[in-house]
């Protein structure tokens, strides 16, 4: 047989012989390496793959280690860490609950909101999820809300972080598409592209994340109107409300001011997303500190939550180097660009088949796993077909968040149900997210159709 | 098995001591970005080995970090089948990943960044960046701690594999079990 065809058929092989691998329940990091090996020894009886190529490994590897982009990860992670752990976001929430506690629906509205501000932090699906439902599912409950509503609002909050900028999968999908960008500009013979930064991706994702937001909110009050039932108000005393501006100015005010200086400084072209998130990390320490949270073991901690979690994104992208050394030298490259390039539709139809494959992975894969492998290897041809970067990742990232919430495999519905009491039964958890999923369908099919909604904000604060 | 359980326990405390001590660095990025940061902003003066220093730190965290993650079990994994699993069942498949998966890894990693490595600190090779930090061969050498590391503990989870599969969990520490919970 010919040598390119079954190097070919490896490549594909290996794409699914991964994906069947990860089921065994090992770490995905070292699944990923692992498994690519195996198929680089197969390629090698064949002669289609050259173990040389490894070579590169200590050299991509420490390019990961001296990316002063990335940096902002574990920044990030170190912001939402601390607020979590000083009980920060816990406090915005009750304080809000009892802010809008009055109206109906207010407490899902509180909800949506903290979670737009402070799921951002880590990008992980599941501790996001989880955080949010230890603290509001509870208090959504005894405040009277239908479980189905109630777990609808979370899941759809707790992976808005996916999207809403600080995000640290914008991060990373930013510095990848950066980089493909670049590429494919230089071979197409424009030595001098406008380049693409991290920047310029959160900037894209602002108003997506708003209109996520909006549609969130506009549901929630849709359902106080016509279904007063299932998210009934919940009367604050007077005495409680009391020192309600008080509390606000505390609990309040600081978190969202320290959220919005650091987004504000990015968007605004002040900052690099690094250097606000380092003002992020200090400003959270600070807040933590100012109310007496802050003590040794509260930030030992917190450093070494930190230290874990990033260190479980990067790892993933060491196997996911190996995945693409070997993937690249068997042709797979060739396979996916032949394959995206003869489908109807041209870069339309080829962006629509990456997101259902992104979609359906999305069911069994966590954010980081799909685009470490998926981007390198698709958006070099989606790019070469002449679709807009910053739209991709936007698009990605809106995809990858309706995937997590679709029933019955979503990752978030799992990890909510991972939390949730016995009494909420597994199928109100589903019901719960139905809408939500319709809703993300609408803000994808808006985003397709508009795409200046991604488009307008970077090429307004960066100009190109 | 008892010389074996003393093995494991002894890589496992080794990683935790390098966890901890290492997840410091997550403090001091964030204190020397943040320096950097004000002394850009409100000094109008840049340090080039300075922002060379946090980026590494990050490098060096994240690497000589991932083997204690692996210890505390935060590598994610896909759980459909594993969370159900029994605890035999978890061994066994534990081992198969250790065996298939990660040691060839690690294995891969260690040989082909020796060399370069190696030749690294021949010259010792300083920041690509000018006016950057000294000693890029010291980050480069965190290439084959993190192999070292990882396969070591990888070796603790096949030690606990077999002590699983041979019933004699009790040798294994209370922090090292499966444990039952949702997670």
């Amino acid at each position: 047989m010919d040598p390119v065809l079954i190097g070919e058929i490896l490549a594909g092989l290996m794409f699914f012989g991964v994906i069947g691998m990860l089921m065994l329940g090992f770490p995905v990091a070292f699944t990923l390496g692992g498994t690519s090996l195996i198929f680089a020894l197969i390629g090698m009886q064949y002669g289609v793959f050259d173990p040389s190529n490894f070579g590169a490994l200590a050299g991509r590897y420490i390019g990961y280690m001296t990316n002063e982009v990335l940096v902002a990860v574990p920044l990030f992670i170190f912001m939402g860490v601390m607020l979590e752990r000083s009980s920060i976001a816990e406090q915005l929430l009750l304080t809000m609950g009892k802010l809008f506690g009055n109206l109906r629906g207010g407490l899902g509205i509180s909800v949506v909101v903290v979670g737009a501000l402070l799921a951002a932090s880590t990008g992980v699906v599941g501790a996001t999820v989880v955080t949010m439902g230890l603290i509001s599912l509870p208090a959504m409950l005894k405040a009277g809300y239908k479980p189905a509503l109630a777990t609808g609002v979370i899941c759809a909050s707790g992976t808005l972080g996916q999207i809403i900028p600080p995000s640290t999968v914008l991060i990373f999908m930013g510095d990848m598409i950066a980089g493909i960008h670049a590429q494919v500009q230089m071979s197409k013979g424009n030595f001098a592209p406008t380049s693409v930064s991290v920047g310029d991706l959160f900037a894209g994702a602002f108003f997506p994340g708003l209109l996520l937001v909006g549609l969130y909110l506009a549901f929630i009050v849709f359902k106080a109107i016509t279904d007063p039932e299932s998210c009934p108000a919940t009367p604050v005393a007077p005495e409680e409300r009391k020192d309600l501006g008080r509390e606000i100015m505390t609990a309040f005010v600081p978190p969202l001011a320290l959220i919005i200086a650091v987004l504000g400084s990015i968007l605004g072209g002040i900052a690099t997303p690094t250097e606000a998130a380092s003002v992020g990390a200090v400003g959270a320490t600070i807040l933590a500190a100012l109310r007496w949270r802050l003590s040794f073991g509260v930030l030992r901690e917190t450093a070494v939550a930190t230290a874990t979690i990033t260190s479980m994104i990067f790892v993933i992208l060491f196997g996911a180097s190996i995945f693409a050394i070997v993937f690249r030298q068997m042709g797979g490259d060739n396979l996916v660009e032949e394959f995206l390039t003869r489908l109807p539709g041209g870069a339309t139809g080829a962006m629509i088949a990456v997101m259902v494959i992104m979609f359906v992975l999305g069911f069994i894969l966590d954010t980081f796993e799909i685009i470490f492998i998926v981007i390198p290897i698709t958006a070099p041809v989606l790019l070469g077909l002449g679709i807009d970067p910053v739209w991709l990742g936007v698009m990605v990232g809106v995809n990858l968040q309706t995937s997590f919430l679709t029933p019955p495999f979503g990752f978030a519905l799992f990890y909510l149900r991972g939390v949730a009491p016995n009494s909420i039964s597994t199928m109100q958890i589903y019901r719960g997210a139905v809408p939500f999923v319709i809703l993300q369908i609408v803000a994808i099919a808006l985003l397709f159709i508009f795409p200046g909604i991604v488009t307008w904000l970077p090429s307004v604060i960066y100009g190109n | 098995m008892a010389y074996l359980a003393i093995l494991m326990r002894v890589i496992n405390r080794i990683n935790i001591i390098v966890g901890h001590v290492f997840s410091w660095l997550a403090v001091g990025i964030f204190v020397v970005c943040f320096w950097v940061v004000i002394e850009r902003y409100f000094f109008g003066n840049t340090r080039l080995w300075m922002q060379d220093l946090y980026v590494w730190m990050n490098g060096a965290m994240f690497t000589a970090v991932a083997a204690f993650a692996l210890y505390r079990n935060d590598h994610v994994r896909v759980d459909i089948f594993f969370r159900t699993a029994s605890v035999r069942r978890k061994a066994l498949m534990d081992m198969i990943g250790v065996l298939l998966f990660l040691l060839p890894f690690m294995y891969i990693v260690w040989t082909y960044s020796f060399t370069n490595v190696m030749r690294s600190w021949a010259r010792f090779e300083p920041s690509a960046n000018v006016g950057g930090m000294p000693g890029l061969f010291v980050l480069r050498s965190f290439i084959l701690a993190f192999a070292g590391l990882v396969a070591m503990q990888g070796i603790a989870m096949l030690i606990r594999s077999v002590l699983i599969l041979a019933r004699r969990e009790d040798l294994i520490p209370d922090d090292f079990r499966y444990k039952y919970e949702t997670e």
